[in-house]
């Protein structure tokens, strides 16, 4: 190892030197196992397997050298816990505690597969050898999880190694403010935490705005519930952030900067300290970085628990110490934002984008994607679909491609119903549009939205008015109550959901609730309250008949809403068994030895138990 | 200076400045609730609402709070805009039926009544206007009262729901409230005024001549501290009630000698 | 007194005094104490000038915090429809009863901080308790009291004991 790493790096050719070294050692044999220890797989027991996994190279006394790394979330989540060996990118999935010694022995010291923990292709009984034989990965074009599964996030080395910190002197040293937020243009990026907002123009504006000091914030505050894609960028790889934050302020003429994470995320705030301790040890933040004369520090702050500081006024008087209330913005926050100074935020998924993007140039970003919405974007894959976890797709793919091919299809060989896109601001968009090219304006065509990238795949089995009472019953609580529309709008359309998937609904609900639609639209302050009656409008756009059964008939199709349906004994199906019968509290189930048992339509409470406990499922709901 | 068409109306204000005050300057009413000018604006209430013309496109406004840098077309009475306003006023009416000042703003507006059902508890009426938590921030500088809790659930309250230290019992939040919320409560045997519904409460200074309540003693003593008077004859007027200062006044001119010129 | 003087001059010190970062104080503070006592606040206000209406704005804005202590583990009884035919009023009153803690409350020994809701969605096993998350079924007033009672740190290091 070069006697520079751990000091601080004072130009671009240390950095140059201290990376042809690191490269030198990896390179020299090594094997390495990863252990995926990212949200999904840490919670099925990773980070024993990675503890595991430590303690076999410790105990090796074979003359092949082994390490073993934690990474951040590869994306396969569905079939955690997953570990990668390299070189090989060998792919195991479901990995157990006692599946360590096996893989040790006969992968890590003797090459050989451990067949039993490839990834089997449902349909052709395939097995893969490595992501790029796998379905879910073929499909996929990785540029903001490129590193994620292959580095350890906590050790910058690993980063460097792999190439990070290239676009960071290149930035600095060979270009001007003007030719990066050029190539950024050129680029064509958009804005990856919902607002889909040309990011050059952005940063132009804060650049042209006068005011200092200039502020640079990262959004980490991920409050859409089922996304975790910044989550998985974060503790995966999160130097990238880093990189494109410092390269970003520079190109602003900022100085400081603050990465404000979700007080849900607390292994988020481990992962980017430590990162942001490493970047200053190594000159990558603070004064003069890397000789340019260029100063920049970043700050991390937590969130206190509410998903209305995802917006960006929000989020900023978050920061300043008060209540997450947005505020107008007439004035918008690259003239007047943080303590009132010209203030750039973007997501994390953004300034990931931006290594590569002058590493590669903005032509080849420009390349991929279509023709308003380029490059790529990271979608959490999740509900009721076969591989559930983040994927990374180019721009213009259709839904069908992401929930068919990469996702698998719906589990369980029920049918599709909807897409839920853009958390609680988007909309559900049904199988009629599983050919939509998935863009920002092709999805806000259809009633929804992007959003921040939650995908939730629903199948015929859910109510799509439930789902809608769902998500106006979240932005209700998550309202921050300061306008009149957003607050008392909000809660008029939770009561009259309410009653609707009571079985009280009213003619003229349907109507009273796109009353409500546009007047929260027109007259609410900040795009919570704005874009609020999207799960509304969009599950009544699409499955009106749901609604009419609700309201007209007092009948849930989807059989999800209790008292909207019925429970019969299917005759044919029934064995007599009496279990059912037994365990009636209303004792309303009658019958005999060898005689369908029949239920009391007038006794019956809804309850279930006789549906849950019935063993040849003669229960129906009906 | 730009100039606004509003409502075919053409005038020129100052750069920054608002809608309102181009609104005003033309003679054209638009509601404000939680606008005032002595406090700064957050523009919460939305019923101030108007309509503005970018290009070929039209959007919703506060008028409040919109800055006019350029020239611009408003329009206050279109229907879009009125829709809006009134929309806001029924989801108002709602939450605090029984305020008689809310009552006649909506009148004005074209707004008989709401067909809203009430939905979401208000502390007697309150709409959560703010007016009161910024007077006593900006203007009076003992922040007594702020907002607490969040969405449906936000309620304007002293810290801890207790009874502020900070209260000095000026009653400005009172005076500023427009919808009666906020009362004052003379405490006779007790000396005191309470602000309801904070529970606060302040000493109050009595006539020295005919024992009515005066003005609360910490109200007193601050404008003491501000008009920088310190001479015994200011600080024996301001104990006294307007009555008896009037009565004083008058028997002093009575008996003073006069001048003669010279 | 001392004491809690102690920590907030920590805090100023720790975060420069930046009233931007109040939020993170306040944090600091709750997880010190478990919770954000009163008068911890009162020191935080007078000590970084802000006004004690701001920071209980803060305080009850953000749903991380919380002005009263919270009990070491966390009690649910469901009260749904099926539980409630199965006796789980009974169970509510046999645990009011026995801790002397209302629904919405926390034990005064601060064990467990108790909740009643609405169905949990685990009809077919009714009644139903939840115990830090963790479900219990079929419950009965005694098994419901059993259950509770082993919270007790003594009741775990015993186990413990029989462990090793």
């Amino acid at each position: 190892m070069t006697k520079l790493c751990g000091k601080r790096l004072n130009n671009h050719e240390e950095l140059e030197l201290v990376r042809e070294d690191l490269l030198k050692h990896r390179n020299s044999g090594t094997k390495s196992v990863c252990v995926c220890v990212g949200p999904g797989c840490a919670a099925k027991g990773a980070n024993r397997l990675y503890e595991l996994f430590c303690e076999a190279v410790r105990q090796s006394d074979s003359k092949v050298k082994v390490e073993a790394k934690s990474v951040g979330c590869h994306g396969l989540c569905e079939c955690g816990p997953i570990i990668l060996i390299q070189p090989g990118d060998i792919f195991y999935q479901r990995v157990e505690e006692p599946d360590v010694a096996e893989i040790f022995r006969e992968t890590v010291l003797s090459d050989r597969i451990v067949e039993r923990l490839l990834h089997e292709d449902p349909s052709t009984g395939e097995k893969a050898r490595s992501p790029d034989e796998i379905p879910f990965y073929k499909a996929q074009n990785r540029i903001a999880l490129a590193y994620n599964g292959l580095i350890d996030p906590a050790n910058i080395e690993d980063y460097i190694a792999a190439g990070g910190y290239t676009a960071l002197p290149k930035a600095l040293t060979t270009m001007t403010s003007e030719e990066i937020i050029a190539e950024v243009e050129l680029a064509g990026l958009r804005g990856r935490g919902g607002g889909g907002f040309p990011t050059a123009r952005k940063w132009r504006s804060c650049r042209e705005s006068d005011g200092s000091p200039k502020y640079v914030i990262c959004n980490g505050d991920e409050g859409d519930p089922g996304a975790f894609m910044d989550r998985a960028i974060m503790e995966g790889n999160p130097h990238s952030v880093i990189e494109g934050m410092v390269i970003g302020a520079y190109a602003i003429g900022s100085s400081q900067g603050y990465i404000y994470v979700r007080n849900e995320y607390p292994l988020s705030v481990e992962r980017l300290k430590e990162a942001i301790e490493q970047a200053r040890q190594w000159g990558f933040l603070g004064e003069d970085i890397l000789g340019s004369s260029f100063s920049f520090n970043i700050r991390i702050n937590r969130g206190g628990g509410a998903f209305v500081c995802g917006e960006s006024t929000a989020l900023m008087a978050s920061l300043e110490g008060r209540t997450g209330e947005p505020r107008a913005k007439y004035v918008h926050t690259v003239e007047s934002g943080f303590r009132g100074k010209p203030t750039n935020l973007n997501n994390v998924e953004t300034w990931t984008n931006i290594p590569p993007i002058i590493n590669r140039g903005g032509e080849w970003f420009a390349g991929i994607g279509t023709e308003k919405s380029k490059g790529t974007k990271v979608f959490s894959l999740v509900g009721n679909v076969v591989n559930t976890g983040l994927v990374e797709v180019p721009m213009g793919i259709t839904l069908r491609r992401i929930i068919d091919e990469i996702g698998g299809g719906v589990r369980d060989g029920k049918r599709f119903k909807a897409v839920q896109t853009g958390g609680p601001s988007g909309g559900c968009i049904p199988s009629e549009h599983l050919d939509a090219r998935v863009d920002f304006d092709e999805l806000t065509k259809l009633g929804s939205m992007m959003g921040s990238g939650g995908m939730i795949v629903m199948d015929e089995g859910t109510c799509m008015v439930r789902v809608a009472r769902y998500f106006t019953e979240f932005l209700q609580k998550e309202s921050c109550g300061k306008c009149t529309p957003c607050r008392e709008g909000l809660a008029q359309m939770l009561h009259i959901l309410n009653r609707i998937t009571r079985g009280e609904g009213d003619v003229g609900d349907i109507e009273e609730l796109g009353v409500l639609a546009e007047l929260l639209e027109g007259t609410a302050l900040c795009a919570l309250g704005k874009t609020a009656a999207n799960p509304v409008l969009s599950t009544i756009r699409y499955f009106r008949d749901e609604y009419d059964a609700h309201i007209l008939d007092r009948h849930c199709p989807a059989k999800e809403c209790r008292g909207l349906f019925r429970y019969e004994i299917d005759a044919e199906a029934c064995k007599a068994c009496g279990i059912c019968l037994k365990n009636c509290p209303e004792d309303a189930i009658t019958g005999e030895k060898e005689v369908p048992h029949v239920i009391n339509q007038e006794k019956c409470t809804l309850c279930g138990i006789c549906w849950e406990k019935c063993p040849f499922t003669a229960v129906l709901k009906v | 200076m730009p100039t606004v068409t509003i409502d075919g109306c053409k005038v020129r204000v100052k750069k920054n400045a608002t809608v309102l005050d181009a609104a005003k300057k033309a003679g054209i009413w638009i509601p404000t609730l939680c606008y005032h000018p002595a406090v700064s604006c957050d523009a919460s209430c939305r019923i101030c609402m108007v309509e503005l013309e970018r290009g070929d496109w039209r959007q919703l406004v506060t008028a409040c709070n919109y800055p006019v840098r350029e020239d611009i077309v408003v329009y206050v009475s279109s229907e879009r805009a009125q829709q809006a306003r009134r929309g806001v006023m029924e989801l108002l009416l709602a939450r605090a039926p029984e305020s008689e000042e809310l009552k006649a703003l909506a009148e004005r507006m074209g707004v008989k009544e709401t067909h809203y059902p009430k939905v979401t508890e208000s502390q007697r009426n309150c709409i959560l206007c703010g007016l009161c938590v910024r007077v006593c921030e900006e203007i009076i500088g003992q922040s007594a009262i702020g907002f607490a809790g969040r969405g449906v659930d936000r309620t304007v309250a002293a810290p801890f729901r207790q009874p502020s230290d900070d209260c000095i019992g000026c009653g400005a939040c009172a005076v500023v409230c427009p919808v009666g919320t906020i009362k004052l409560r003379i405490h006779k045997d007790q000396q005191e005024v309470e602000i309801s519904p904070f529970k606060s409460r302040a000493k109050l200074l009595l006539c020295r001549q005919c024992g009515a309540p005066v003005v609360s003693v910490q109200v007193s003593e601050q404008v003491m501290g501000k008009v920088g008077l310190d001479c015994e004859e200011f600080r024996e007027r301001v104990r006294l009630c307007p009555k008896c200062r009037k009565l004083q006044s008058a028997a002093q001119l009575a008996s003073a000698p006069i001048r003669k010129k010279q | 007194m001392a004491e809690e003087t102690r920590l907030i001059e920590q805090l100023i010190d720790r975060y420069e005094g930046d009233v931007g970062m109040l939020i993170p104080m306040m944090q600091d503070i709750q997880a010190e104490h478990g919770y954000l006592p009163a008068s911890d606040l009162r020191s935080l206000s007078k000590r970084l000038e802000v006004p004690l209406s701001r920071i209980y704005a803060v305080a009850t804005f953000y749903t991380s915090f919380r002005l009263a202590p919270k009990g070491a583990h966390d009690v649910t009884l469901c009260m749904g429809t099926v539980c409630y035919l199965k006796g789980s009023p009974d169970i509510l009153e046999a645990i009011c009863r026995e801790f002397q803690v209302e629904p919405g409350g926390t034990t005064t020994d601060r064990l467990f901080s108790f909740q009643a809701v609405n169905c949990v969605g685990a009809c077919a096993v009714a009644p139903v308790m939840l115990v830090d998350g963790k479900y219990y079924e079929s419950v009965t007033p005694a098994s419901a009291l059993e259950i509770l009672n082993g919270l007790y740190p003594d009741e775990d290091a015993s186990e413990k004991e029989d462990e090793a």
